[in-house]
């Protein structure tokens, strides 16, 4: 099995449900030609509750529906489970103007005649993937109603003018929304009751630690501490309304100490990942302050990655 | 040092407090600021530690109780020093940075020494000054100053240690000023007095003594927040309007634009159930001929405000010319994501089975659609201003947001109205500032707040003013400004209150809600752009749910205003 899955085994994650991904692996295993597209995470998804409840709902035959505020792994996770079941994946960006062409393919003329070029959840559906529907709430819902089918009991997918084709019974759909104080609206019920809903939580402070030990092994560990910490102090000031949640960026402060690695005093590097993330000048002021009474701006890297 | 009341760099001050108790639900009794106005960052924290690792309110409470001591400011400082030494020895475990912080403050203090004039030199307490200058030397590794045994004593019982708890350190506190100030916090007469308590609330709060309408009266306090809280006094309430009162409406703010019939089926639609006691007062501000010397002086002081407004307005024209550019600019983005897009012939796209045969006949193959760069605009924007009492101390940047926003969407052909709400006398008075057909937006500086705000009724109302042909069909939005604090002199009415309920708190706030929630059902996006307390920042969330932004400034309104309807098109258009 792959290094992902000795992650689990080592997080303590149920071992039932381990045991059900290795069956699912075996009965499906990655087609060679399918093999660029299964993703090789940089990032584990820290959290064995949501890892059990994603296990449980993809073993089951369910579409898993991903949603919760900014920076809470959601896109980590699902390409976690890519790599986990060992399917390729076929990441769909959703955006106001997407329709069902440009997700289940469009009319082209190949010089001869009109011709079918499928899209991504056509070829989803036909090799068996992994469909990642990402900001899936940002689509109009007339244009997400030609996945009704493909995502309910039916498991088909139906080309106007074209073949009907079935689902293979290893594809999954995996759609993430987001949500916050001045989020995005609500998914519609018929798209809703197509998945199963799972409430990202917000990553907690013992599991920031473990991500960016995993990430950076040699990292002071008291300074390590102060990262997760300042994280949750940014998270609790974006949570009251006082600071955007621009600057609540985890992949900014993992950033910030990738360029730490790289020689850049700690002031400057978490200046460019998450000071500037903001544009406003009074608020980049409070994130400031959030930052100085944490972290020293003068670390050098020698001080950060003393292990 | 410390200074009990709120200045500009308020919230930022308050910002480094909360965020250093890791709690945002209380507002902080005491603010650090340097002497140049800015916020002293670490006292800031210190101030933050100790509502983190003591009781703060048993704290204020003997704060309180020298309050009226000429000594007062003395001992705030004196007793900050040993807080300060308290809380640091409890953090530093957990925040290691606390070790540097302390140093860097210690090297600020003497460098700011440095730069007192001798005023500020003389102003100073020498006891206070002598023991500040002999805690940051020994912090910051300097030679410490001589001090006479007695302040030596002091300083050494200044030294309140980290394993105290709040008893503890209420003790240590109550021991220094007795021991050194002869000052005893058990005598009777040290409790806090009545009358005081009275005086600080009035302050506090303005009281409503009868219900007309009062144009500038401020706190006297200056609250951070530029809100003023408006509170009932009890006797003020307002039962039902009169034809006096009436009168005197339409004396300030001019003659009803609905004809009467209209008005009348209006408020039997409306002014029901929570709001039966209520008339409504739809108005251009077309003035009438009057006597009333209380009417003359509100709409002498109103004259005012505007004066005021427009010269806000020439002062800050560049900055106002630069907001409309950048809001229509993110507006016109969104719009143009949003809105249809009208199609055009490509090679790729939806078949036009219509156009096939051209393909084998003429070797054309641009027999698809697809959707093109054109768009096709259909919408309508309300803007609805609160202009309550509540906002007095921002109108001249109310009035110039509202021309931002108004501005910038007339710039896109979007048509636009403004209006202002505020109630009086039982009177719900929606002033139209701005119509749809007008293409100068400069009518919404006619703005100025005096009144209540009765939120509900004005949303409802405003709901149902959709009153030019041409603007039906097209999708509406409300955006309106307000600081989410529903308060009216006339009370809640409706079957099963048997005893009347004032308009304010939970209940006006359970109103507004009802009210956004109806207009919603009817298919009108509505938003908030909240401007005011971050106590009433709930409330805000609670009427509004999620379509809410909160900006503090006029240069945020374009990024705030745009995200606002960027939310509300995705919601109109994708439900």
């Amino acid at each position: 099995m792959n290094l992902i899955y000795s992650f689990l085994e080592a997080e303590g994650v149920d071992k039932s449900l381990l045991e059900g991904v290795r069956a699912f692996c075996e009965r499906y295993p990655t087609e060679p030609e399918n093999a660029p597209r299964v993703p090789a995470p940089e990032y584990y998804y820290y959290g064995n509750k949501t890892w059990e409840l994603a296990l449980a709902a993809i073993l089951a035959g369910k579409n898993l529906l991903l949603a919760g505020p900014k920076a809470t792994g959601k896109n980590v996770l699902c390409e976690n489970l890519g790599a986990l079941f060992g399917r390729p994946v076929w990441n769909v960006s959703f955006h106001i103007n997407a329709d069902a062409s440009y997700l289940v393919g469009t009319d082209t003329f190949d010089g001869k005649q009109v011709t079918f070029r499928p899209g991504p959840v056509w070829l989803c559906a036909a090799k068996g993937g992994f469909g990642i529907l990402d900001e899936v709430n940002m689509a109009k819902n007339e244009a997400l109603a030609v996945l009704h089918a493909a995502l309910d009991f039916r498991r088909s997918l139906d080309v106007p003018g074209y073949e009907k084709i079935d689902l293979r019974p290893e594809t999954r759909f995996i759609a993430t929304m987001n949500y916050g104080y001045a989020g995005t609206r609500e998914l519609n019920e018929a798209l809703t009751s197509r998945f199963a809903v799972l409430d990202m939580p917000v990553i907690t402070e013992e599991n920031l630690q473990k991500l960016i030990s995993r990430r950076y092994p040699n990292i002071n560990v008291r300074l390590r501490d102060q990262f997760a910490k300042l994280y949750g102090e940014l998270e609790r000031k974006a949570g009251s309304a006082e600071i955007s949640d621009a600057a609540l960026d985890l992949r900014g402060l993992l950033d910030a100490i990738a360029l730490m690695e790289q020689g850049i005093a700690s002031g400057d590097a978490l200046e460019m990942c998450v000071v500037n993330k903001s544009f406003d000048a009074y608020e980049r002021g409070l994130i400031r302050d959030v930052i100085a009474a944490r972290i020293p701006t003068d670390l050098t890297r020698d001080v950060v990655f003393s292990a | 040092m410390i200074k009990k009341q709120y200045t500009g760099s308020a919230r930022r001050a308050r910002n480094i407090i909360w965020n250093a108790a890791g709690r945002y639900d209380f507002d902080p009794p005491f603010l650090a600021f340097y002497p140049n106005g800015k916020p002293d960052r670490y006292f800031n924290m210190v101030a933050g530690l100790v509502q983190k690792w003591l009781d703060m309110p048993r704290l204020w409470d003997f704060f309180a109780r020298y309050g009226d001591d000429r000594r007062a400011d003395e001992f705030d400082d004196l007793l900050w020093l040993g807080l300060e030494n308290c809380v640091y020895e409890k953090e530093l475990g957990e925040r290691p940075i606390l070790e540097q912080l302390r140093r860097d403050r210690a090297a600020e203090f003497f460098a700011e020494q440095q730069n007192l004039s001798r005023q500020q030199m003389e102003y100073q307490s020498m006891t206070v000054y002598t023991q500040q200058e002999y805690r940051w030397a020994s912090v910051g590794g300097r030679r410490t100053p001589l001090l006479s045994p007695r302040e030596k004593r002091m300083a050494e019982a200044l030294r309140f240690s980290g394993a105290l708890d709040t008893d503890g350190v209420l003790d240590a506190m109550g021991a220094f000023l007795r021991d050194f100030f002869r000052w005893d916090a058990t005598r009777k007469n040290a409790a806090p007095k009545p009358a005081n308590a009275l005086a600080r609330l009035l302050l506090r709060h303005e009281h409503k003594r009868i219900d007309r309408l009062l144009v500038r009266v401020g706190t006297g306090e200056g609250d951070h927040e530029k809100a003023v809280q408006q509170r009932h006094a009890g006797l003020g309430r307002h039962v039902a309007p009169t034809a006096e009162d009436e009168a005197y409406v339409q004396a300030v703010f001019g003659r009803c634009t609905v004809s009467e019939p209209e008005r009348r089926i209006l408020e039997n639609e409306l002014c029901v159930g929570r709001d039966a006691n209520c008339r409504l007062w739809i108005t251009k501000g077309e003035p009438v001929e009057t006597a009333d010397r209380d009417a003359l002086e509100v709409r002498r002081s109103a004259a005012r405000q505007r004066a005021r407004n427009e010269a806000y307005f020439a002062e800050h024209s560049a900055m106002i010319r630069h907001s409309v550019r950048a809001l229509s600019t993110r507006l016109d983005a969104v719009f143009s994501s949003y809105f249809r897009h009208l199609p055009e012939p490509s090679r790729s796209g939806r078949l036009r089975s219509e156009a096939a045969y051209r393909l084998s006949v003429l070797h054309d193959t641009r027999i698809f659609l697809r959707d093109g760069e054109q768009t096709e605009p259909q919408l309508c924007v309300d803007l609805l201003l609160d202009a309550s009492q509540s906002r007095m101390n921002v109108q001249e940047t109310l009035s110039v947001e509202s021309y931002i926003i108004a501005a910038s969407l007339e710039a896109l052909r979007i048509p636009v109205r403004v209006c202002a709400f505020r109630s009086l006398r039982g009177y719900l008075v929606l002033e139209v500032l701005k119509d749809w057909r007008q293409r100068d937006c400069r009518g919404v500086l006619r703005y100025y707040a005096g009144g209540w705000n009765r939120d509900a009724l004005a949303v409802e109302t405003l709901g149902r003013l959709n009153d030019d042909p041409a603007l039906h069909g097209r999708q509406r939005l409300l955006l309106v400004l307000t600081d989410a604090s529903p308060n009216d002199s006339t009370p809640l009415s409706g079957e099963g209150l048997r005893l009347s309920r004032e308009y304010e708190g939970a209940a006006a706030v359970q109103a507004a809600q009802e009210a956004v929630r109806g207009l919603r059902a009817s298919g009108v996006g509505v938003g908030a752009v909240f401007h005011g307390n971050t106590s009433h920042l709930e409330n805000a969330q609670q009427i509004y749910g999620h379509a809410c932004v909160r900006i503090r400034t006029a240069a945020q309104l374009a990024q705030g205003v745009s995200d606002l309807t960027l939310l509300l098109m995705r919601e109109k258009i994708t439900s």
